[in-house]
């Protein structure tokens, strides 16, 4: 990460060095680092890359006119003047540490948050992707009014037919969003890798060449010719040690020979990175006729646009083609439509709101930042307003003064600066930490040269922005200024304090945007993290293997899934066991339509979602059967189909009606030819579980029989009474009793899965915590410096009113009001800015508004009642002064 | 010429009887000084670059021996030697003032 971090650095340094020195340097570091340094290596880092900071610094300011390539350094009259300014700001800075360190410290956490958030942002909307000509690909999505469906996967037989009939298109590939799980046997040791299933020119499409070997052909795509397979770049790395003759080799993968004709090079990881080899689909060209292939949609469609192909071109040429399609083929594709979006706009439409949020969250925070140090400038200017008086009065012009002044602003900024990179650095790592809770995509979070750019220019103008004001305000002073107001105690001028209340202002509004933000997070979560998933999360865990193609058929698979059962059920601590398809909370799978045994053709239920499971499953996890009964050692594999419903299956779809012993088949033609159709016997309905996130309500779910609907890749549930973690070598041991060639694939606790839903909810409430509290603080820290300065004007003001018989608690109240006036004023303009902000919350927020009374009176009620006491403190300390002592301070 | 920086100094010194690369040089530092002399890579390449610039150290061939071709290796040119003299000198002047005034006791075996 550092090496990187100081290679970005290295970037911004002169040219004439960079091509000289830059790599040499770089592997000098590289060496140094590599020589077991565990101990401190965090501290020699910093040093480094703080030494590598200070150099690309030096070097510019080195490159003065006519300074290159000569002894003589800095020349030239401009430059010497800045650089004077400058030492003389350090000087400055120095003797002031409090204020130095307040100003700096306070920066960084602007400037760092911004760093980190910029990061985030940076990965998804700029990063290039690894694709060539980028701007050409675009994903095509089908939509469907009556299913709901808004950005659905395609039908292949749909997409193969715009392939052909959209001249726009120079060329389409498909790959399925799933990646399989196979098992690969490697000198008698098994292990998982993920298969992506993709058509034959899906590498073409994308511009992307194979490092070794070559990639697919279009034929591949078709016919049995699948037994093929490209690896990916750190698969290769990893499990093959990285053997350049490894093409041409034939791996067995799942109890199938497949011959490794391809390896893609580093970076090209797509669909995700769980992707370890691709293969293609292989399909029997009969397909193409199959009314399946044309109602089943599981596949992502890409198209690279033919050059010169405008976007809007290809989506009317599109249209054409779907409508078309949908007269001809009524069965699958009445009300079926399409749509097309740039590649990047697609694979960020989820991110990108949250991303604008945060984004807009630590703007707000820089320009708090700013505030407070603007704040604490004027209220240090206001000190040296006889320095400047006097340097006036010697015959220094105003602009004179301001650069001195700016330069202490620029000065700061670049500490500021500096310090934020680092304080970004840690934020972007503790970000990456948090991929684990399935922030998608957040693996490509690190910092680059645009970053580091952008940190300058936060910095940049961050400096100005709190510097010019002060300035402007400060190098007005003329040389009366000097004797007039200031007098001993250099108490603010009535023009300087109103800027100082504006800020003040300011701040309390600023930061009461952001408490509100992140107060409206926290409720929203509290009641997410209340809703009833459906199932237990506690002292439950799940595990997941594949059953591979040696169990040839249903019997076999059914036998292996029942002999590992029984293991389970004998072994302590596992109190009860059950078979699901998907858990529940970890998305959906598959869809579809059905109808009912006696429905007139015109009546279907759409999109009703489906699992496997048995009887088990729902004992597990202590899911009610509601009615009717549970699968039984009657339901026997060959007997009659049977299936339980849940809740709002039958809310949706029997209305009124008593669901139990209808007969339901998943084809929307079913009732015009129930001989054609499989039916299923609905004998029980069970509880809703959440399929999605505890956000979204239970979608109409119907369970097969996992005996007699059954499949590879099962996962176990299993209740413990104890630690659910405990009972995992447990499981591995009964599941290398039954195959010690099959590995685990996946083993989660129930309670992760339920955390997992939220994480994103989580992801963004933390970080708005962080600089709700950090708004908080700044604020705190502004109200409090104005008052003091207030106070310590007045000091001889109280000392007399004291003096006169004036009660303590009085002037208290005196100089309470007026903070306080400040502050509610603050208070109005942020509440008044938050009703107009907090909208943008609103597709987070779960059954909270965004303009919700409670959170927004408990919000102001927190920051008024932490700005009253950032007031009282420092007026009550001014009452304490003895007001003899206050008098002769004059 | 300004005053000479001790970093500098040290460079100068580390090259006096062996020509060496960037991470030759440093581990030269580190042994003779300690490694809390030894500067941070971006200080030693600042230092490298000015003094060759200033003339006072040049690129020298690899030698034959070397274990990475791609390696730059130092030395010092004629005026970096006599810089490097002179700044010697002007130390041992000074360390003899100080030695006359107690302030440099001499250790015993």
């Amino acid at each position: 990460m550092s090496t990187r971090l100081i290679e970005v650095i290295l970037r911004l340094a002169p040219r004439r060095f960079r091509e000289r020195y830059a790599a040499e340097l770089l592997s000098v570091y590289v060496e140094r680092t590599g020589r077991g340094r565990r101990n401190g290596r965090w501290w020699f880092d910093l040093k480094e890359v703080l030494g590598v900071l200070r150099l690309v610094t030096k070097l510019h300011l080195d490159r003065g006119p006519g300074a290159e390539g000569t002894t003589k350094r800095g020349g030239g009259l401009m430059v010497d003047l800045i650089l004077h300014d400058l030492r003389f700001a350090v000087r400055t800075l120095r003797r002031n540490p409090g204020f130095t360190l307040t100003a700096v410290s306070v920066l960084a956490l602007g400037i760092g948050a911004n760093t980190a958030i910029f990061s985030a942002a940076n990965a998804f909307l700029f990063r290039p992707l690894p694709f060539a000509d980028e701007d050409r690909l675009a994903f095509v999505y089908e939509t469907n009014p009556e299913f709901g469906w808004t950005d659905e996967t395609a039908a292949p037989a749909n997409a193969l037919d715009w392939r052909e009939q959209v001249a726009a298109f120079e060329d389409l590939a498909l790959y399925s969003e799933w990646v399989t799980r196979v098992t690969h046997v490697a000198d008698g040791e098994p292990e998982l890798l993920g298969l992506n299933n993709v058509t034959g020119n899906f590498f073409d499409v994308l511009g992307a060449r194979a490092e070794l070997g070559r990639t697919f052909r279009w034929e591949e795509t078709w016919d049995g010719d699948d037994d093929v397979v490209v690896l990916s770049h750190a698969t290769w790395v990893s499990r093959f040690g990285a053997d350049p003759e490894v093409v041409g080799r034939t791996i067995d993968i799942g109890g199938t020979t497949v011959e490794v004709v391809g390896v893609m090079p580093e970076g090209f990881v797509f669909p995700n990175d769980r992707v370890d080899l691709w293969s293609p689909f292989g399909w029997p060209t009969e397909n193409r006729q199959a009314v399946w292939f044309r109602r089943a949609h599981w596949l992502r469609p890409v198209v690279r646009l033919a050059p010169g192909a405008s976007l809007a071109e290809a989506d009317a040429q599109l249209q054409v083609v779907v409508s078309r399609l949908s007269e001809e083929y009524p069965e699958t594709n009445r009300v079926m439509g399409a749509g097309l979006a740039p590649m990047r706009d697609f694979m960020i439409r989820d991110v990108r709101t949250p991303l604008l949020i945060l984004v807009g969250a630590v703007a707000l925070l820089l320009v708090l930042a700013c505030t407070n140090v603007a704040n604490l400038m004027l209220v240090r200017g206001a000190e040296r307003s006889r320095e400047v008086g006097l340097r006036t009065a010697l015959g220094a012009g105003r602009a004179r003064v301001m650069a001195l002044l700016l330069a202490e602003s620029a000065v700061l900024s670049t500490l500021g600066g500096a310090a934020g990179l680092g304080l970004g650095w840690l934020g972007v790592r503790a970000m990456q930490g948090m991929t684990r809770l399935g922030i998608q995509g957040a693996t490509g979070v690190a910092l680059d040269h645009r970053v580091v750019l952008f940190v300058l220019a936060a910095a940049v103008a961050s400096g100005t922005l709190f510097g010019l004001g002060p300035a402007l305000r400060t190098s007005g002073a003329g040389p009366a200024d000097a004797l007039k107001e200031g007098g001993r105690s250099g108490s603010p001028g009535a023009h300087r304090l109103r800027l100082v209340n504006t800020l003040v202002v300011a701040e309390v509004g600023l930061a009461l945007m952001l408490v509100i933000g992140a107060g409206l997070m926290v409720r929203s979560f509290l009641k997410l993290r209340a809703v009833d998933p459906g199932f237990a999360t506690q002292g439950t865990i799940a595990v997941q293997f594949n059953v591979p193609g040696r169990y040839q058929n249903r019997d076999e698979v059914l036998d292996f899934e029942r002999r590992f059962a029984e293991l389970l059920e004998g072994r302590p601590g596992i109190e009860r066991v059950g078979r699901i398809g998907l858990l529940p909370l970890a998305g959906t799978s598959w869809s579809s339509q059905f109808q009912a045994e006696g429905w007139p053709p015109e009546r279907i239920g759409f999109e009703i979602l489906h699992r496997r499971a048995d009887a088990g499953y729902f004992d597990a996890l202590d899911i009610p059967l509601v009615r009717g009964r549970m699968f039984g050692p009657e339901d026997e594999p060959d007997g009659p189909l049977v299936v339980l419903v849940n809740e709002t299956f039958v809310r949706e779809h029997f209305p009124g009606e008593d669901p139990i012993g209808q007969k339901i088949a998943y084809d929307r033609a079913a009732a015009a030819n129930p001989q054609d159709s499989y039916w299923y016997e609905i004998v029980g309905i069970v509880g809703d579980q959440h399929q999605v996130s505890p956000g979204e309500p239970a979608r109409a779910e119907v369970f097969e029989n996992a005996d007699q609907d059954w499949g590879r890749d099962p996962w176990f549930v299993m209740k413990t009474s104890v630690d659910p973690l405990s009972v995992v070598p447990a499981v591995r041991s009964a599941l290398a009793e039954v195959d010690p060639l099959v590995p685990l694939a996946e083993i989660r606790r129930l309670r992760e899965v339920w955390q997992g839903s939220m994480a994103r909810q989580q992801f963004i409430l933390t970080l708005l915590t962080v600089f709700g509290a950090v708004a908080l603080a700044l604020a705190a820290v502004g109200v409090y410096g104005v008052t003091a300065q207030a106070a310590r004007a007045r000091t001889q003001e109280i000392g007399i009113r004291m003096a006169l018989g004036a009660r303590g608690s009085k002037v208290v109240a005196m100089m309470l009001r007026q903070g306080l006036i400040l502050v509610g004023v603050g208070l109005m303009l942020g509440l008044v800015a938050s009703l107009l902000t907090t909208r943008a919350l609103t597709t987070l927020l779960f059954s909270v508004h965004p303009a919700d009374p409670a959170t927004i009176v408990a919000v102001m009620l927190l920051l008024g009642g932490v700005a009253s006491l950032a007031c009282y403190l420092p007026a009550r300390r001014a009452t304490r002064v003895d007001p003899v002592a206050s008098l002769r301070a004059e | 010429m300004p005053d000479m920086t001790p970093l500098t100094f040290r460079i100068l010194l580390a090259l006096a009887d062996a020509n060496r690369h960037g991470y030759g040089i440093i581990k030269e530092i580190e042994q003779r000084d300690g490694p809390e002399a030894a500067p941070s890579t971006g200080a030693m390449y600042l230092a490298l670059q000015r003094m060759e610039a200033d003339g006072l150290i040049e690129e020298a061939p690899s030698p034959s021996t070397a274990d990475d071709a791609r390696r730059r290796y130092y030395a010092l040119t004629p005026a970096g030697r006599s810089e490097a003299e002179a700044e010697s000198a002007r130390l041992a002047a000074l360390v003899a003032v100080a030695r006359a005034k107690k302030l440099l006791v001499a250790r015993k075996a």
